[in-house]
């Protein structure tokens, strides 16, 4: 599995916006358990040479503001793959589960259950992530997000 | 095969009901599906929003093979010597992300432990495999059609195979025939024929979907873990009569001595006992006909025959008890009679009297 990585504007600064030089990346690692040979089993990030049903993933995006202004109201939209389930690990985010019309936390958001009743939602009903920075980035400064999913 | 979906992540407008289920399926996401994750950043400079910008990577889901062969029941198959068309029954079944054929095989113990812990000392005859075509769980002669491999199993499906062989005549009760059913991953290259054995990716990832193999070691010889091969034990076991037969005579009396010390002089009265065992564990014998040509020397006593009597003691020392019913008849010097069914670990007798001429 070759990763084709559209936008890595980290690793190709060159790659700028004519406007302001704000880039992101999308990277995806699988995590695997590695036997250390004393029983016990570490678990490594991988890029995603091979990747089965039930693997489990992390996505990360870094952003990086390259511009010589700040960026504000800095959003960050993350449809979720239709082949991956939501495993948690973005806590800041917000989530959605209509496809991104309605946003909020897992217990906030609720769920129509067939048999007439409501629950809130859990991780495998999550469509979207949306990450809402609240400070701007200032000229030069870099972060990183990052979420988890498993292959259906 | 070449059932490449492709899964492609739409920046939104995806509703709901698509992207909240989660399948129940154990095979997951499809061979080749592409897995492509977007994300988009909106952000503005001095108070004016700049324009979207969006980063993706794809992932490409390999092809994992997972096949598996299960007895149906955990019994041997009980069979009588000389019975024909016997099935075991086995479960195939395709956990693989991926459509494949199984190609399948059944062969024959020779000697060690069948799959119930007897020793495999003889073999089936004319053994052939059979899908269930009808689906319904047994075999059906002349229905379910005769196979050597399964095709386009999607994933997630099973087939029910049975293993349907003769029993030789000469078989012996508790003798035991232990078979295997391995399967065999094939690649799915159209309906109506059987693919290519799929090998495993070696070496380093390529672009393309790679295959890995994830089954686990069965039973039958040559199958162990990750060799794209799957399989199971099953075993007949042999129940037939095992029976015994001895015959034992006594003079009962004599036309000088009475039935005191009575001789074999002509005119003597002789009692024969023909007493039948069929040993314990065994099956039970139907229809135990016995045929005793008389001796020349001697005529039957009319009306002396009796069937179906109880013996006690041990032979050839034990007493023939006279609690049998009448019957059995005699046609050109030989007598004849039909006992009734003798379960295992019990014993019948045929009674009779002659004279000595």
């Amino acid at each position: 599995m070759r990763i084709f990585l559209t936008l890595l504007a980290i690793l190709a600064p060159s790659m700028a916006f004519a406007a302001n030089n704000v880039t992101l990346s999308s990277l995806v690692f699988v995590e695997k358990a590695v036997p250390d040979g004393a029983g016990r089993k570490h678990i490594v990030l991988e890029e995603p040479k091979s990747v089965m049903p039930g693997d489990r993933l992390v996505f990360i995006l870094n952003y990086r503001n390259a511009g010589r202004l700040p960026a504000s109201d800095f959003v960050v939209t993350n449809p979720l793959p239709a082949a991956v389930v939501y495993q948690g690990g973005a806590e800041s985010a917000q989530v959605s589960i209509d496809g991104g019309r309605n946003w909020g936390t897992l217990p906030a958001l609720r769920v129509l259950e067939p048999d007439g009743r409501w629950r809130s939602a859990r991780a495998e009903d999550v469509t979207h992530l949306r990450w809402v920075l609240k400070q701007a980035i200032p000229a030069g400064a870099f972060g990183k997000l990052s979420f988890r999913g498993v292959v259906r | 095969m070449s059932n490449i979906i492709k899964i492609l992540a739409v920046a939104s407008g995806v509703t709901a009901g698509v992207l909240g289920a989660t399948p129940a399926l154990a095979a997951g996401t499809a061979a080749g599906a592409t897995i492509t994750n977007t994300a988009t950043l909106n952000y503005q400079v001095g108070g004016v929003a700049q324009t979207a910008i969006n980063a993706s990577n794809n992932i490409t889901v390999d092809r994992k093979i997972t096949l598996t062969v299960a007895e149906v029941g955990s019994a041997t198959t009980s069979v009588a010597p000389g019975s024909s068309a016997q099935v075991t029954s086995f479960t195939v079944t395709n956990s693989s992300n991926d459509t494949i054929d199984l190609g399948l095989t059944a062969a024959q113990l020779s000697g060690g432990t069948a799959a119930h812990g007897g020793t495999d000392n003889f073999d089936l005859t004319g053994l052939g495999m059979f899908v269930d075509t009808n689906g319904n769980g047994s075999y059906d002669a002349g229905t379910d059609q005769a196979v050597t491999y399964l095709d386009e199993i999607a994933a997630d499906a099973s087939r029910t195979v049975f293993i349907v062989g003769n029993v030789p005549l000469t078989s012996a009760n508790g003798d035991v025939a232990g078979v295997t059913l391995v399967a065999q991953a094939r690649s799915g290259s159209g309906a109506g024929s059987q693919g290519a054995v799929i090998t495993e990716t070696s070496g380093a990832n390529t672009a393309a979907m790679d295959t890995v193999f994830a089954d686990a070691a069965g039973p039958a010889s040559g199958d162990g873990a990750r060799d794209g091969k799957a399989s199971d034990d099953d075993d007949y076991t042999v129940s037939a009569p095992a029976l015994t037969v001895t015959k034992q005579s006594r003079v009962v009396s004599d036309p000088v001595n009475g039935s005191t010390n009575p001789k074999l002089i002509p005119g003597a009265v002789v009692e024969y006992c023909i007493v039948v065992q069929n040993a314990a564990g065994s099956a039970s014998a139907n229809s135990v006909t016995i045929s005793d040509p008389l001796p020349a020397q001697t005529s039957f006593v009319t009306a002396s025959s009796f069937l179906n009597g109880t013996y006690t003691g041990s032979t050839p020392t034990g007493t023939c008890n006279l609690d049998g019913t009448a019957g059995g008849s005699v046609a050109a010097g030989t007598l004849s009679g039909t006992l009734g069914t003798i379960a295992a670990g019990t014993t019948r007798t045929l009674y009779f009297q002659v004279t000595i001429n």
